[in-house]
């Protein structure tokens, strides 16, 4: 009754089987994005604000504020440094506003930024750009 | 071969297969842009798509919790499925006094549909304090008469001079069943496995009379409520459908062999 | 066998094998019969008696004889759900002959026709409450696709409120209910029709005989069986989708699209008259196996045939 020669074996007849693989791919799949997110979710938003011309702007004020339900509510602020970087650590949600003002120089408008996941740690590609009508 | 010109055909099939997809073209179209929900006229191809509604479901509702109910109460009944069906369809291979009796239970059972028993089967549910919990919300699915039909119809098809030497060589009834019986139906289990986790796992009437805590609701249920409290005012409502039909559909591609024969199957069963 | 051993030494009946073999199969058939027990027969009973009860979870069951079927009677909601489900059903056969056509096309010999089959047919297995919401949108006064298509074909001139209006609500329900169910049919009827032996149509067309007479003298009655099993389950489908009403129209406006079903399930678990409810379900079912032993002897008695072994 031995055919092994002809037949495959039984531990590959079981992973070529096409749900075991799907099953096993969508697993591979879950783990690795569940490492990824486990290591890039600090909650550190960093970005830079400038003004109208450019400029970073030093001391501004940058407030963010998270998705509460169906409005934003006020989270945090922080201060942005000479290079006019800002960096705020404690973000906790995935659907944030982000706006900088300085009296004197303006106000930015209010910027959304979706993320994938809950406090993922996100660097703004675009400045948050003062001007004076905001 | 009778011949007759193919493109019409094609032109018809194609034209048909269209209308088939439109609704889902639109619908990930929406879920990926948030489009068409209060914009006229609508646009035809997604502007600046964005997956972002997803991750708005994913936090807005808990969808991991649902997902993890309908699994666990799809599993259940499945898996209740296959062994009562199995036993129910081997005993019905077999020759005893009642028999005729017995189909006749069933096949009356079968023009039973599950709409026209809810309110008793709510109360007997109450009775046996099965409320709100996993196996209240399985325990109707636990067997049905199409598959144990199914089951019976591939046992049938066992020669039997296999469960005789079985038979001969002392095995008990049930190691017949397990040893003998069972590896040669696989396509029958492979049946009752589909068509029982599709039908377990879109079964929305049940879970909607049986669960009473948000957390023992299942994704169909996590659907139409978010409907309600949500209305159809971001991409997210559509996001949510698609993560909910994804498994399905994935399912069903990878099992559409199975799928079919089990419904042609069951048909011809009547 | 046993009758070749003398009476005195014959086991005792307990400790027969035919005995065991007997109690085996009953505990093979045991679970299936308990819930089938529990959740077919014993509920079909269980509503009988309620119906003919006045039953209040405070005042306990009273026999109340015929009021709850009396109340039905001038209960004008019970017969408009009644007329939306029997037009419900009425729809079947508009899906049943379109499927019919599909099934031909597809199961004519064309490259690809297995593409074509699954396309058709990926909307079956998909969950209702997804569907039902995919069609609320797609049939929206405002911004729904059938409403954008229909003014830029100029068919109709202000959009129509499909799902708010008396007229057009349930002919909506009825459209995404034959999208639904269109490739289940067209499986059906595939399968009877790869049933049917290719040369009989060749032998027919060497008779002589053009498409349309190979049609209706070949495939139509071998076809029978299929299109009966169409018809059957076209008809329970169309008693039982609660999901689809439920969540596309909750009824529709007023009780345009109310069926049967979305009326016992409102009466059992928005009114708690469980004894009232119990009542419709009583009509509700047997006025489903009516039609179907109608169906049956209609059809000539060949449904789906009862395996009697």
């Amino acid at each position: 009754m031995s055919s092994a020669a002809i037949e495959t074996p039984l531990w590959r007849k079981l992973i070529l089987n096409r749900f075991v693989l799907t099953l096993g791919i969508l697993a591979a799949l879950t783990l690795a994005w569940n490492a990824y997110v486990s290591t890039h979710d600090h909650g550190r938003v960093s970005g830079r604000v400038v003004d109208a011309e450019g400029r970073p702007v030093a001391a501004a004020t940058v407030v963010l504020w998270v998705l509460n339900f169906t409005t934003y509510v006020e989270k945090t602020r922080a201060t942005t440094d000479a290079e006019g970087r800002f960096l705020i650590t404690d973000n906790d949600s995935h659907n944030i506003r982000l706006a900088a003002e300085k009296p004197g120089v303006g106000r930015s408008p209010r910027v959304p930024v979706r993320l994938y996941f809950r406090a993922e740690d996100v660097e703004l590609l675009q400045p948050l750009v003062l001007s004076a009508s905001g | 071969m009778l011949r007759y010109p193919r493109w019409p055909i094609h032109a018809m099939l194609l034209a048909v297969s269209f209308l088939m997809l439109v609704p889902f073209y639109w619908v990930v179209k929406t879920s990926v842009t948030g489009e068409n929900i209060f914009a006229y006229p609508p646009s035809v191809l997604p502007k600046s798509p964005h997956p972002f509604y997803y991750v708005d479901v994913w936090y807005y509702i808990p969808f991991a919790r649902y997902f993890l109910n309908s699994v666990v109460v799809s599993a259940l009944a499945v898996i209740a499925n296959v062994v009562f069906n199995a036993l129910a369809g081997y005993a019905l291979t077999r020759e005893f006094r009642a028999k005729r009796f017995v189909l006749l239970l069933f096949l009356s059972c079968m023009m039973v549909p599950f709409q026209a028993t809810i309110i008793p089967a709510y109360l007997i549910t109450g009775r046996l304090g099965l409320l709100d919990s996993y196996w209240g919300l399985a325990l109707p699915q636990f067997s049905t008469i199409v598959c144990i039909f199914v089951f019976k119809a591939s046992f049938d098809a066992v020669p039997r001079s296999l469960v005789d030497a079985a038979r001969i060589d002392g095995l008990a009834e049930w190691r017949i069943v397990w040893k003998v019986m069972m590896p040669l139906a696989k396509g029958a289990i492979a049946t009752n496995v589909i068509l029982g986790f599709i039908w377990s796992w879109n079964n929305f009437l049940w879970p909607l009379i049986v669960t009473r805590s948000a957390e023992m609701q299942t994704l169909p249920l996590g659907l139409a409520r978010f409907l309600s409290y949500q209305e159809d005012t971001t991409g997210a409502l559509y996001a949510f459908c698609i993560m909910v039909l994804a498994p399905g559909i994935l399912l069903f591609l990878l099992a559409q062999k199975e799928f079919i024969r089990g419904l042609a199957s069951g048909a011809t069963k009547g | 066998m046993a009758d070749e051993i003398p009476a005195a030494a014959r086991p005792p009946r307990f400790a027969r094998k035919s005995t065991r073999q007997a109690v085996l199969i009953w505990c093979f058939l045991a679970p299936s019969l308990a819930i089938f027990l529990l959740y077919r027969l014993i509920p079909l009973v269980w509503n009988v008696v309620l119906s003919f009860s006045d039953w209040s979870p405070l005042k306990g069951m009273k026999w109340a004889g015929l009021d709850q079927y009396e109340d039905m009677i001038h209960d004008d909601v019970f017969w408009q759900a009644l007329l939306n489900t029997l037009v419900f059903m009425a729809s079947a056969p508009v899906a049943i002959v379109i499927a019919l056509a599909l099934a031909l096309l597809v199961s004519a010999d064309i490259r690809g026709r297995n593409v074509y089959r699954t396309i058709i047919f990926v909307s079956y297995p998909l969950m209702t409450v997804a569907v039902a919401i995919i069609w609320r949108w797609l049939f929206d006064e405002r911004v729904g696709l059938i409403n954008y298509v229909a003014r830029s074909l100029h068919l109709v001139e202000s959009p129509i409120p499909f799902l708010n209006s008396f007229f057009w609500a349930l002919p909506s329900v009825i459209v995404a209910n034959i999208w639904q169910m269109l490739g289940f049919y067209m499986i059906v009827l595939l399968t009877g029709l790869q049933a049917i032996p290719p040369n009989l149509y060749e032998a027919a067309a060497i008779d002589g005989a053009n498409a349309w007479r190979r049609f209706k003298r070949i495939t139509l009655p071998l076809l029978k069986p299929s299109l009966f099993l169409c018809i059957v389950i076209g008809m329970l489908n169309s008693f039982t989708s609660f999901d689809l009403v439920y969540v596309m129209t909750g009824g529709g406006p007023g009780r345009a699209t109310e069926l049967l079903v979305t009326y016992i399930y409102r009466l059992g678990f928005s009114q708690t008259r469980f004894d009232y409810a119990a009542a419709v379900t009583v009509v509700f079912f047997a006025l489903l196996v009516s039609i179907a032993w109608m169906a049956n002897r209609l059809s000539g008695g060949e449904a789906g045939a009862v395996e009697r072994d």
